[in-house]
């Protein structure tokens, strides 16, 4: 059980500015391309040398920062960390043959480079982790800030998922046959029935602590497993909400990580029947990326916290009058699955 | 708060494939830092490497890992992974256990195909079958679909601290009541990835690295894996007990992205915590196997931090001139090291010193002594100022 205090987000939409989601960015080339601040508070000598991921990770996390400095540990997710400087050193590695280089991209390209820079830029000792376990990044991530939250219930973490689209590991997983190869617009990418999802990129920081005394958001259980099994999805949702909900608490959303692959339907249907409520999902304003998760964690609180669902988002169902309580369910290419239950 | 204990071990490095050859190895001083003879890179004959002798044929013959997808550093993973749940005497019911966790480290994972994910990545192929293996959480992906893990399954990168920080997390889970038993380990191959990038920071050393050594001229690059089983006192209680995790801690040395701060505030506060964690005065300290790179940054900022923590520091070593830097492998082999210092009370020579740094005057353990050592501490301080100290004890 975790506490949120604060929350910011960059994503494909308005989320950093403006929560209204008044404009929806459209999907452009199966991709949808995050909105960055035009303004930020990094020192433009570090700026100019950092990937698309390590901006957003720290415009995020700064965000939160200037609300609550005192933060006794850094927890990001990140599947891929600076992955075009990665691909940017590893290209001069093969085109030069191993030549004499300069170092700025690899050192860019640490998956740890995120937090770590968190850490540089706001002097901060404490506690220092990247978490990249591909599709349960970010949740392994809320593990562990649950962990220091029980080993410590008075200190402020800083919790965060970030991931970029790179020119490469787009085609890597077009390759791979993650994204769709036909056009895709908003409303067509859930009536396609063709495997594949569209690529996103995004990150969503939380300020977490043990506090309830003015929190946003509870996030009260989470729950991780790998299969490609839907029974036993189903069998540990079940597990999962019968040992977390109490007797008659019901769900008033669930948010599902349906992304438009024919092949995943499957895990969203069952739980979806399960959870038995108004269903909303996400990633048409998303995309699909490996700590997507921490955006859908960030759109729970904001459904909490203004009490409105948009309207683009509800698969099914009415919007309820009061949202209390969110189930969240996302999972990654068939085979990590993960539960959240979120609380006002 | 529940106790942590070391119950299987598997390990494979350049010294040796398994524990009992690494520990020899370790008694008599060898170095496994030679010139290569299975990788291939232009810097072959420029300098020394850590190699592990097995090409990826007969490691994949061995292991029964035919999938054309898999990785040298996976297989190096497995290789240790199968020796450590063999040595705790794990059955599959118990790998499949939702109360046993797997969380390992890689710092380069599948991007030892360099050339592979050039073509790919370039799209210069029609796709290769390593589309899926390139990313780090790959490696623990095969590991827990080919043993059917049933617990939390991660992956931790904090560059070279990286299989430092897995053992932490998996001490945590099982203190934290959400694992019974975890699978903790590091593994990483000799990649061009990491070969020119420590190349193009200009600390690579063309002959074979001597930690703390005021004549030191960099370190080596070295591949391997190792990985741990810990587990609760209860489940623990009838097994072969190697010894104790007592004490860890994580800190940032917040300073610059690939060098330490001159006071070492990130080292010294690692190695700080992990002894407040564990409730152990500094002058109970026995042995500590050092980060002790060889680089002109680390061996000297890693003793100013001993110096300012210990007064009087006590034995130390590094085995980074034994194996070479094996980055995300490193935490997990040296912790294993730190625990043979203590199953054995023995210490092993640290090689390639002969004069100390001036303005710190440390000097390593050079020769094989017997010794009491109830307690050893291993530092694994990496970039991005992540410093991570692991304190083992005597059961």
């Amino acid at each position: 059980m975790l506490y949120i205090h604060h929350t910011s987000c960059i994503s494909a939409q308005n989320t950093f500015s403006d929560n209204t989601f008044s404009i929806i960015n459209p999907i452009v080339e199966n991709k949808l391309i995050v909105i960055e601040p035009t303004t930020n508070q990094i020192p433009n000598a570090v700026l100019r040398r950092m990937g698309k991921a390590v901006r957003m990770g720290i415009n995020t996390a700064l965000a939160i920062i200037n609300k609550e400095q005192n933060i006794k540990g850094i927890i990001i997710g990140t599947a891929n960390g600076g992955m075009e400087d990665c691909i940017k050193f590893l290209n001069q590695i093969i085109d030069y043959d191993e030549g004499t280089l300069t170092p700025t991209n690899f050192v860019q390209s640490t998956a740890n480079n995120i937090p770590s820079q968190i850490s540089l830029l706001t002097s901060n000792n404490n506690y220092n982790i990247t978490h990249v376990h591909r599709g349960l990044a970010f949740e392994n991530a809320v593990i562990d800030a649950m962990m220091l939250i029980n080993e410590h219930p008075l200190n402020n973490y800083l919790l965060g998922g970030v991931d970029e689209i790179s020119i490469y590991n787009f085609k890597i997983s077009l390759l791979d046959g993650l994204y769709k190869k036909e056009k895709v617009t908003i409303n067509t990418l859930y009536q396609l029935k063709t495997p594949g999802s569209i690529a996103g990129e995004g990150a969503a920081m939380f300020l977490v602590n043990g506090k309830k005394q003015n929190a946003l958001a509870t996030l009260r259980a989470i729950h991780t497993i790998h299969t490609s099994d839907k029974k036993w999805v189903e069998s540990n949702l079940l597990k999962f909400l019968s040992s977390h909900l109490v007797d008659g608490e019901k769900l008033d959303l669930f948010l599902s990580g349906e992304n438009g692959d024919c092949r995943l339907n499957k895990y969203t249907k069952i739980c979806e029947k399960i959870a038995n409520t108004t269903s909303v999902r996400y990633k048409h304003l998303t995309g699909e990326f490996p700590t997507v998760s921490a955006l859908s964690l960030w759109f729970a609180c904001n459904f909490i916290e203004t009490q409105k669902v948009p309207n683009n988002m509800v698969k099914s169902g009415l919007i309820p009058t009061k949202i209390n309580t969110i189930l969240i369910y996302n999972n990654y290419n068939g085979n990590q699955h993960s539960f959240m239950l979120v609380n006002r | 708060m529940k106790r942590v204990y070391v119950t299987g071990i598997g390990i494979l490095t350049p010294l040796g494939k398994n524990l009992n050859e690494n520990r020899v190895a370790l008694q008599l001083g060898k170095c496994g830092i030679t010139n290569l003879e299975l990788f291939k890179t232009r810097y072959a004959n420029k300098m020394p490497f850590g190699e592990v002798k097995i090409d990826n044929k007969t490691l994949q013959q061995e292991l029964k890992a035919n999938e054309p997808s898999v990785t040298r550093t996976t297989l190096l993973a497995l290789y240790a992974f199968n020796q450590a749940i063999n040595d705790a005497k794990l059955s599959q019911q118990d790998l499949s256990n939702s109360e046993t966790a797997l969380i390992g480290a890689t710092t380069i994972g599948g991007m030892c195909l360099t050339d592979e994910l050039y073509k790919d990545a370039n799209k210069t192929s029609k796709g290769s079958p390593y589309l899926s293996s390139y990313d780090f959480g790959s490696i623990n992906m095969y590991l827990q679909q080919r043993y059917q893990i049933g617990g939390i399954v991660n992956t931790i990168n904090t560059a070279c601290s990286s299989s430092a920080n897995a053992i932490m997390y998996g001490a945590r889970l099982i203190k934290n009541g959400l694992a019974k038993r975890v699978i903790v380990g590091g593994t990483d191959a000799l990649a061009k990835f990491s070969i020119n990038g420590f190349n193009s920071l200009m600390i690579l050393s063309p002959n074979i690295c001597q930690p703390f050594d005021s004549n030191r001229s960099g370190l080596n690059l070295g591949e391997g894996a190792a990985f741990l089983v810990l587990e609760d006192e209860h489940l623990s209680e009838k097994k072969n007990k190697y010894a104790e995790l007592t004490g860890y801690c994580n800190t940032n040395d917040a300073f610059h992205p690939s060098s330490l701060s001159e006071n070492g505030e990130g080292p010294y506060l690692a190695m700080q915590g992990a002894l407040k964690l564990a409730g152990i005065s500094s002058t109970k300290i026995d042995f500590i196997n050092t980060h002790g790179t060889g680089t002109e940054n680390n061996d000297e900022v890693e003793s100013r931090a001993m110096l300012r923590l210990f007064g009087e520091v006590p034995s130390f070593s590094s085995t980074k001139s034994n194996i070479g830097h094996t980055l995300g492998a490193s935490g997990a082999i040296e912790a294993v090291y730190s625990i043979l210092n203590l199953v054995h009370q023995e210490i092993y020579p640290s090689l390639g010193f002969a004069t100390p740094i001036e303005s710190t005057k440390l000097i390593p353990t050079l020769s094989y002594i017997k010794k009491d050592v109830s307690h050893v501490l291993s530092n694994s301080f990496g970039f991005g100022g992540n410093c991570t100290s692991l304190l083992f004890s005597k059961v």
